[in-house]
């Protein structure tokens, strides 16, 4: 087990070394020259040159590689244009609040999900499965931003039940910064209120975030409960005796969570990509809206950052994914 | 005295498609405790349906019609689920055909047994006892079942035990509750010979030492014959025939009973050759068809450590001959025979094919040697593309391999159908609309549509009823005379070897123990191997054929 952990951090190691040389060759092949595009539509050929060499982009490809590489081990983003702060310093600042967002929405996503998938495959066919069903649909068909607008418009607008955007109020001071997620920030420094308040502000988001997952993560779970629950071990383990309640919940659930926990995976990866338009609906101040903001005004280190920061996530939760793989099935520990 | 379990006028048909489908037509069936009771029958029966009611896990769309089942006075027909958990596992409980599949592959072996040990506990309503003494007791129970090292075994999963030691798993699992009675359903079909008779050694002694009260189902006569002293013949959802099985064998009343003894092969009966004849008959090109020189493949896993599936084998097959290899499995027959048509890649060694050296081909020359070698497998139900329609199963190789119209192809595939003694119109159907018989006579026109001039046939019978089993055997000698075809035919079953082999090698862990002409393997086997596997062969084979 230990050594497919190595292993596995190892693979770990090697993809994000692809993904840097990746983005690297990306932001190379783009048109334009970015030392013209820092410099301004007003630089002389002068300037042009000295930003040039200042950036080191008079250099070789080969030579600037090793350059972005030994940048990036050292932790160096490099510098946002807009800002003129250390691209690092500012993906670390909004990437907690995109964690969050993300790790409220999958949360919601598996507790809900797995148990109505398990019930739906229970209960095939029965009204919950005919429900679940137009439910999950609905979850991959229905666009994220509309949706927002609408549970905006439903709980903040007419309910007035929850707030429309934003972590916390303006007025609200944020816990003392521990982990960057509120919620747990809070809890820490005792302060139920504010936990209270991210916790009104957070959920529409999470709720919009994690809708096309849940679905997912749902069908997923039911297809394979179904097809477990037919096994022959499950015919043997009624025959001996065993609660269906045991049965279904531990049982067959063991053996339907390897697929299930694939597409939680490749899920978490979706919804840090997909974070950018639930982020700029509800105008959560995450990485995602920092990188449109980026973009915007052509500002590409934070934009390359980024993608590195969702990449880095992306590869160590799919790490995560095999190693519980190899934790529930024991057939895959020698590999 | 009441009898244990009372089975009265049984009917049950489940729900389908296409309306119910009868699948008991009123069965009536009396065990009395200490009893042993043998079903016998063809799959389609109903003989597991019928055991699965008893437990009342039978399929989700049955409908009991008439009819009532009694265990021990109580009506346990239509029982609410509640009410079977004092009944399933602790009085009546079962144990299967495969033991790998029925096994969860996720948990440990002991704690597989110890939950089933907890439910117990808990339908009896004493409260469950200490995880330690569950241990105790699943311990107990490996070892009562003939399992060496138990507390070693404890911590094992299913996938780390071989065969045999999972059947022996489960039948302790069955244990657990100190059950009346044990249903056991095909326990030995998915196991080697070896094993078989080992497995039926034990249900044998536990029903002696535990006073079990046994139901055994399985369309192996001889498996019944060595442990029910009664037997019931089951045919198309009925008993056709019941009472001892020495006179069933005996005297076989029902016809479809005499059909049925009549197709197993006898392993101590020599075949009136057929295959004889037809080899002196034609042998158009004398000398070796497929010669192996060396042959060896070496899987290797990840942990580095090597595993020899085939260790430096030679053998040659002469044109026109039924060539036999057999074996337990693992013992590298399905390797071997797979690297033969270079559908595994061997490590090293060469294959010479008609006096070609074929284990250096690739791309289009091996493409093009392929139609001369057609390979038959051993499951003709996981072997035909179940959207495919049987015409296009059959014209596949046509189609690959030649440049013919789809008329031609048409043409070709109803002839070859006939050849197979189908009806033309089967092209149109699908593989789920044919019995296993009639799909194994599908994967054999499919394999001889290019006229090959070999076919390796990977145990061709094992998934198939008995009778099914000796339709095919002849159809295969048959077939081969007229085409002028070479088999390589391998199997386990040492009575099947027998009846249709003329030369055979034995395997074990890769590598031949003996070989030589067939006749004189059964008479005069050299190797203590040779003989130990002829003998546990002879144990079911004699019971079911001494008699008859």
């Amino acid at each position: 087990m230990l050594t497919f952990a190595f292993r596995k951090l190892l693979t770990l190691v090697g993809t994000m070394i692809g993904i840097a040389a990746l983005t690297f060759f990306i932001t190379n092949v783009a048109p334009g020259d970015p030392a013209r595009l820092v410099a301004g539509p007003n630089a002389t050929e002068d300037m042009v040159a000295t930003i040039r060499t200042e950036y080191g982009l008079d250099k070789s490809l080969p030579e600037q590689f090793i350059v972005y590489m030994g940048d990036l081990v050292r932790g160096d983003l490099g510098t946002s244009i807009v800002t003129t702060r250390p691209v690092l310093e500012e993906v670390m600042r909004y990437a907690p609040a995109t964690l969050e967002l993300v790790f409220v929405a999958m949360f919601l996503g598996i507790v809900i999900g797995v148990p109505l998938g398990m019930l739906s495959a229970v209960y095939k066919d029965g009204p919950l499965d005919q429900v679940t069903r137009i439910f999950s649909i609905s979850g991959v068909a229905i666009p994220a931003f509309w949706f927002g607008i609408l549970l905006q418009l439903l709980f903040s607008v007419d309910l007035e039940w929850l707030p429309v955007s934003g972590r916390l109020p303006l007025v609200t001071r944020p816990p003392e910064f521990v982990t960057g997620l509120l919620l747990v920030d809070s809890l820490i420094a005792g302060n139920f209120s504010t936990f209270w308040t991210s916790l009104q502000h957070i959920i529409l988001p999470a709720i919009v975030l994690s809708f096309p997952c849940l679905a997912s993560i749902l069908r997923v779970n039911r297809a394979e409960m179904i097809e477990v629950l037919q096994s022959d071990y499950i015919v043997a383990a009624r025959a001996h005796g065993i609660s269906s309640f045991r049965i279904v919940a531990l049982y067959a659930l063991k053996n339907a969570m390897l697929p299930t926990l694939a597409m939680i995976g490749l899920r978490f990866g979706w919804m840090l990509g997909s974070t950018v338009l639930v982020e700029t609906v509800f105008d959560w101040p995450g990485i995602g809206l920092y990188a449109v903001s980026s973009a915007l005004s052509s500002d590409f280190k934070p934009v390359v950052g980024v993608t590195l920061m969702i990449g880095f996530f992306f590869i160590v939760a799919n790490t995560l994914v095999d190693l519980a793989y190899a934790w529930i099935d024991p057939r895959l520990r020698k590999a | 005295m009441t009898a244990l379990l009372d089975i009265k006028n049984y009917r049950l048909d489940i729900g389908t498609f296409d309306g119910p489908v009868h699948v008991l037509k009123g069965i009536n069936l009396t065990v009395n405790r200490g009893d042993t009771v043998g079903i016998v029958g063809e799959s389609g029966s109903g003989k597991t349906v019928l055991v699965r009611s008893v437990l009342g896990i039978g399929p989700r769309n049955a409908k009991v019609v008439e009819g009532s089942i009694f265990f021990d006075g109580q009506d346990i027909t239509n029982l609410p689920e509640k009410d079977w958990t004092k009944i399933r596992g602790i009085r009546i409980s079962m144990i299967f055909q495969d033991p790998m599949t029925y096994l969860n592959p996720l948990f440990t072996v002991g704690r597989q047994i110890s939950d089933v040990i907890a439910a117990h506990e808990k339908a009896a309503g004493q409260g469950i006892s200490s995880k330690a003494a569950r241990r105790t007791r699943t311990e107990d129970l490996l070892d009562q079942v003939g399992l060496p090292n138990p507390s070693m075994l404890f911590s094992q999963y299913p996938h780390q035990l071989s065969g045999g030691m999972r059947q022996r798993i489960l039948i302790a699992m069955a244990l657990a509750g100190k059950p009346d009675i044990l249903i056991a359903d095909e326990p030995t079909t998915a196991l080697d010979v070896t094993v078989q008779a080992q497995v039926l050694d034990l249900i044998n002694s536990l029903v002696e030492k535990l006073n079990l009260t046994v139901i055994m189902i399985s369309h192996d006569i001889g498996a019944i014959a060595t442990v029910a002293k009664r037997c019931a013949v089951m045919y198309k959802g009925e008993i056709v025939e019941q009472g001892l099985t020495q006179d069933i064998l005996n005297h076989p009343q029902h016809e479809y009973t005499q059909r049925l003894l009549a197709a197993v092969p006898d392993i101590d009966i020599a075949p009136e050759k057929v295959a004889a004849e037809a080899t002196a008959a034609k042998p158009s090109k004398p000398g070796h068809l497929l010669e192996a020189i060396d042959l060896k493949k070496v899987y290797r896993s990840q942990s580095g450590a090597d595993f020899t599936a085939v260790n430096s084998l030679s053998l040659s097959v002469k044109t026109g001959e039924i060539f036999g290899v057999v074996g337990e499995s693992g013992s590298g027959k399905s390797t071997l025979a797979r690297m033969l048509m270079r559908l595994i890649e061997p490590t090293s060694g060469d294959i010479i094919f008609d006096g070609q050296n074929i284990s250096g081909l690739s791309g289009e020359p091996l493409r093009k040697m392929r139609r001369h070698m057609q390979f038959v497998f051993q499951n003709p139900h996981s072997a035909l593309n179940g959207r495919h329609t049987i015409g296009d199963a059959i014209g596949e190789p046509l189609r690959i391999q030649t440049n013919m119209s789809r008329r031609d192809i048409e043409a070709r595939a109803e002839a070859l159908l006939d050849i197979v003694q189908l009806p033309k119109m089967f092209k149109y159907r699908y593989p789920h609309e044919l019995s296993g018989g009639q799909k194994q006579r599908v994967c054999i026109a499919r394999a001889i549509a290019l006229n090959p001039r070999l076919l390796i046939l990977d145990e061709p019978t094992s998934a198939l009823d008995i009778s099914v089993q000796a339709q095919v055997l002849d159809f295969l000698q048959e077939l081969r005379s007229e085409l002028n075809l070479t088999y390589v035919f391998i199997s386990h079953n040492l009575a099947v070897i027998r009846q249709i082999c003329d030369r055979t090698i034995v395997m074990k862990s890769g590598e031949i123990v003996e070989q030589g002409d067939t006749e004189q393997i059964f008479m005069a086997p050299r190797e203590d191997y040779t003989k130990a596997l002829i003998e546990s062969g002879r144990k079911t084979s004699q019971a079911a054929n001494l008699q008859a």
